[in-house]
């Protein structure tokens, strides 16, 4: 045991020194990509009816009238500095912005990933339980619905029903109007609990459920499929046979035996999945007006804000490889099969 | 067993009777504001004066501050916070304005011609939109509190119109001070109606400006609120999550749906002079499109009509015109009308037709809906009309690489639209024709070479000059010269001329836009029925 801790923090180790060299090949793709990729945040910030007096002031005053090689290097020191320097439309810190941002779609992503456990573990187990019944076969249709259903439709469905036929829902945004949040932490739900506001919470809370009940159910396939074939996979094996001859009930057997065993790759797929969040919040923000990271980026896409998109890749990244490797430790600590 | 299975169910029909309860229970809960909730697509990034650059922060700051002057819906300058209209001196370099006094910022600090002078120097020295103005003011002098004179570098009739600008609200130079050469993104002090009592890019909340100098607001506040989607802003107006929908930007199909609705008295719809122009930009300085008559030919093949009835449900007006009509005392200039047999003819006279078919290669912003609409609907009209003589293919690129593009002389033929930075014809018309430096008809250098035409004459160059100048009708002529020189020499063919819209509930009182398409929030309020 001893040993396999020294492993887990040996391996740690070289995957936090690798960290630079990750964050330095990806930021310096991202750099490349975005000055090869068409068009000008000059035109974004100007508009196309400036004349050309304008442009070239404005493209001396962001700087981006210097070379290539000199923007790369300026933008590399910067990096090593923790600068990531200002937004090219409207000079805000870029740390400032995803400072704002972050939070909101890391709650989102969070309660997403409840959402999705919450609907995607009884799906699956249930099936499996009964399987080729009626149950299985409606357990799968709805974990092929969540992979099939294209996410802006389905907000949008979400949005009719419970927003414009129902009425109960908020169609969008993250607080409501008449109210102004807490933001200690700018997780608005953890910030009214620390507040003890209990109107700011179901503030909140109300604004949450569509896009995370959208976005969750549109992850809960994953689980469901995962935890079905994972646990069958339990079921076949010789450990449980002797857990059955030892006449242990069905429910220690799930419990204590098929259920850990089959987490262990879904903690694997839950690392995809948060990594996969980044990119496929994106429809679901838009759609619900979500103020979170994935739709600044959109926007900062558009605008080739070069130095926000920069900042945005490079912050996601550092999540990304955190989770993962908090994953893997998390893996190796809870399955001693693993060595490192 | 039987019973445990009962047991589950009955808690399963409780759970979820609570969590259907406890969301109904929130139904009159989701609008509860007393304020006036106002909804527009988008999000406002910054609420500064030098850096607004869109419609939807126009909106706002015309809420939360004054401009020296306004433009009202006949197109007549109408002063806010000037005294009286502007003075001219007789060489036309000076322009003195008397301002109002007794007139406060929100935070408490007098309005005069220093604070003036302090808002404009700002905008030139760090507005996003400065070239607007830095070429054409020298100085600017403040011999008393209520005295702004401009000086100009040469005659210029256009700074009337630029003083009707928001860009140019005035600003606290005491809560400023420090943003002298900065943007102040999120705060706001300015002299107007209302406050800034909330600030985020999605969410603003104002609340009335208790000591305003003239007429108060006739609600207790307004909420503005940014969706993203044309969906979600339909969606949250149809269930009256919000009162008032403002935007350009909504769909065309969901514009036709409020437009039913309004037909029905469901809801009220109001809407603004036409002032955003949308228009085909023709590369005009290589060959074939060099030839004129090859232009002449393509615009007459345009079926704005059919286009407008397809594309935006006959809810856009038709425009053979550069310049929004409210610019120009209805003024018309006659751009060649559909005529597809003459244009068959012009293309047989150029060599076309008969198993030789002129390719007209066009593109347009795959990010705007309409825009892919237009191309589509003008491809089929001209597939079915004239199949024989001339083609289209289509092309969509992503807005922000066209504007790059357009300079570069990439697009032979380009779908755009254009609203003018501030309210006058020179606003249209120099940034779409104007050439600092040309051979013959291709200008080298200028304005026509970002919007993609490379077109020049020395004769419009020559109409501008003397146009700064003139004043009232006589500078009007000369512009609407120059539109008519355009709109035989066909650098680009207008499609139609498009209004800024409203739509309300029927408790809401029903918004009223002035000259420059924009809502005065003030004058909204809720009828007790």
């Amino acid at each position: 045991m001893k040993s396999n801790i020294k492993n887990v923090l040996n391996y740690t180790l070289i995957k936090i020194s690798l960290i630079p060299l990750n964050l330095w090949i990806i930021s310096s793709l991202i750099f490349l990509l975005l000055r090869i990729a068409p068009g000008d945040p000059i035109d974004a910030i100007l508009g196309s009816g400036a004349d050309q007096e304008a442009r070239e002031l404005m493209r001396i005053k962001l700087g981006l009238n210097q070379s290539i090689e000199i923007q790369y290097v300026n933008y590399i020191k910067n990096l090593i500095n923790f600068n990531l320097g200002e937004s090219l439309s409207n000079q805000e810190p870029v740390i400032q912005i995803i400072r704002n941002a972050l939070p909101a779609t890391i709650e989102l992503g969070l309660f997403s990933i409840l959402v999705a456990i919450f609907i995607g573990f009884p799906l699956g187990y249930m099936g499996l339980k009964n399987k080729n019944k009626k149950y299985d076969y409606f357990s799968r249709i709805i974990g092929i619905s969540s992979y099939a259903i294209p996410p802006f439709w389905g907000a949008m469905m979400m949005q009719l029903i419970f927003s414009v036929i129902l009425r109960v829902l908020p169609i969008g945004g993250r607080f409501p109007i008449t109210e102004i949040p807490h933001d200690i932490t700018g997780f608005f739900i953890l910030d009214s609990i620390l507040n003890y506001d209990l109107n700011a919470f179901k503030g909140a809370a109300y604004h949450l459920i569509l896009p995370s009940l959208t976005l969750g159910f549109l992850l809960s396939g994953i689980f469901s499929r995962s935890l079905r074939l994972n646990l069958e996979k339990s079921y076949k094996s010789d450990y449980i046979d002797a857990a059955i001859c030892r006449g242990i009930d069905q429910k220690n057997i799930l419990l204590n035996y098929a259920f850990p065993n089959a987490l262990i790759p879904i903690f694997t797929i839950t690392g995809f999945a948060i990594a996969s969040l980044a990119g496929g919040a994106l429809l679901i923000e838009v759609t619900f007006s979500w103020p979170g990271l994935a739709l600044k980026l959109q926007e900062a896409i558009l605008q080739r804000d070069y130095n926000l998109v920069q900042g945005i890749v490079i912050v996601t990244s550092i999540l990304i490889i955190l989770i993962n490797l908090l994953i893997d430790i998390v893996i190796a600590f809870f399955d001693p099969r693993i060595k490192y | 067993m039987h019973q445990l299975n009962y047991l589950k169910r009955a808690v399963s029909i409780i759970f979820t009777f609570i969590t259907i309860s406890s969301l109904y229970s929130c139904k009159k809960k989701i609008n509860p504001s007393q304020n006036i909730t106002i909804a527009s697509s988008g999000k406002i990034e910054s609420i500064d004066p030098a850096r607004a650059n869109t419609m939807k922060t126009y909106q706002l700051l015309n809420a939360l501050g004054d401009t020296l002057y306004e433009l009202n819906n006949e197109g007549e300058l109408i002063p806010k916070l000037a005294a009286s209209k502007p003075i001219i001196s007789k060489d036309k370099l000076k322009i003195s304005i008397m301002l109002k006094k007794n007139i406060l910022f929100h935070d408490g600090t007098p309005f005069d011609s220093s604070s003036m002078k302090f808002t404009i120097k700002r905008f030139q020295n760090i507005g996003t939109l400065n070239y607007i103005l830095n070429k054409k003011i020298k100085s600017i002098e403040t011999p008393t509190k209520e005295i702004l004179i401009i000086n100009l570098n040469h005659p210029s009739s256009s700074i009337e119109g630029l003083l009707t600008s928001i860009n140019l609200t005035p600003i606290s130079p005491n809560f400023y001070k420090d943003h002298f050469d900065k943007f102040l993104n999120n705060n706001f002090i300015g002299t107007g109606k209302y406050k800034l009592k909330r600030f985020s890019n999605e969410i603003q909340v104002l609340s009335p400006n208790t000591s305003y100098w003239n007429n108060k607001p006739k609600n207790n506040g307004i909420n503005f609120i940014g969706y993203n989607s044309s969906s979600t802003l339909y969606g949250a107006f149809i269930s009256k999550q919000v009162d008032v929908l403002l935007s350009n930007s909504i769909e065309d199909t969901l514009r036709y749906k409020l437009n039913l609705l309004n037909k029905k008295n469901d809801i009220q719809e109001s809407k603004s002079k036409p002032i955003e122009i949308s228009f085909i930009s023709l590369r005009t300085n290589k060959i074939p499109l060099n030839n004129i008559h090859m232009r002449l030919a393509i615009a007459k093949s345009l079926n704005r009509e059919l286009i407008i009835n397809k594309v935006s449900f006959n809810l856009r007006t038709l425009s053979t015109s550069l310049i929004p009509l409210i610019l120009k005392n209805g003024n018309s200039v006659s751009w060649p009308d559909f005529d597809p047999k003459e244009s068959i003819r012009i293309f047989k006279e150029q060599g076309y037709c008969n198993g030789n078919i002129f390719n007209l290669p066009l593109t347009y912003r795959s990010n705007v809906p309409t825009d892919k609409l237009i191309a589509f609907y003008w491809q089929q009209s001209v597939k079915s009309e004239m199949k024989d003589c001339f083609s289209i293919s289509i092309n969509g690129v992503e807005s922000t690489t066209i504007y790059k593009n357009l300079s570069k002389g990439i697009y032979p033929a380009v779908i755009l639209d254009w609203t003018g930075t501030y309210s006058d014809p020179e606003a249209y018309l120099s940034p779409l024709l104007s050439c600092n430096k040309f051979i013959r008809n291709n200008c080298l250098k200028g304005e026509s070479v970002f919007s993609g035409s490379f077109w020049a004459s020395e004769k419009v160059e020559k109409l501008f000059k003397e146009s700064e100048n003139l004043y009232g009708f006589q500078r009007l002529d000369k512009l609407l010269e120059i539109e008519k020189i355009a709109s035989k020499s066909l650098p680009y063919i207008p499609i139609w001329t498009s209004s800024q819209k409203a739509w309300s509930q029927n408790y809401i009182s029903k918004p009223i836009f002035n000259g420059a398409g924009i809502i005065n929030m003030s004058e909204l309020f809720k009828n007790e029925k």
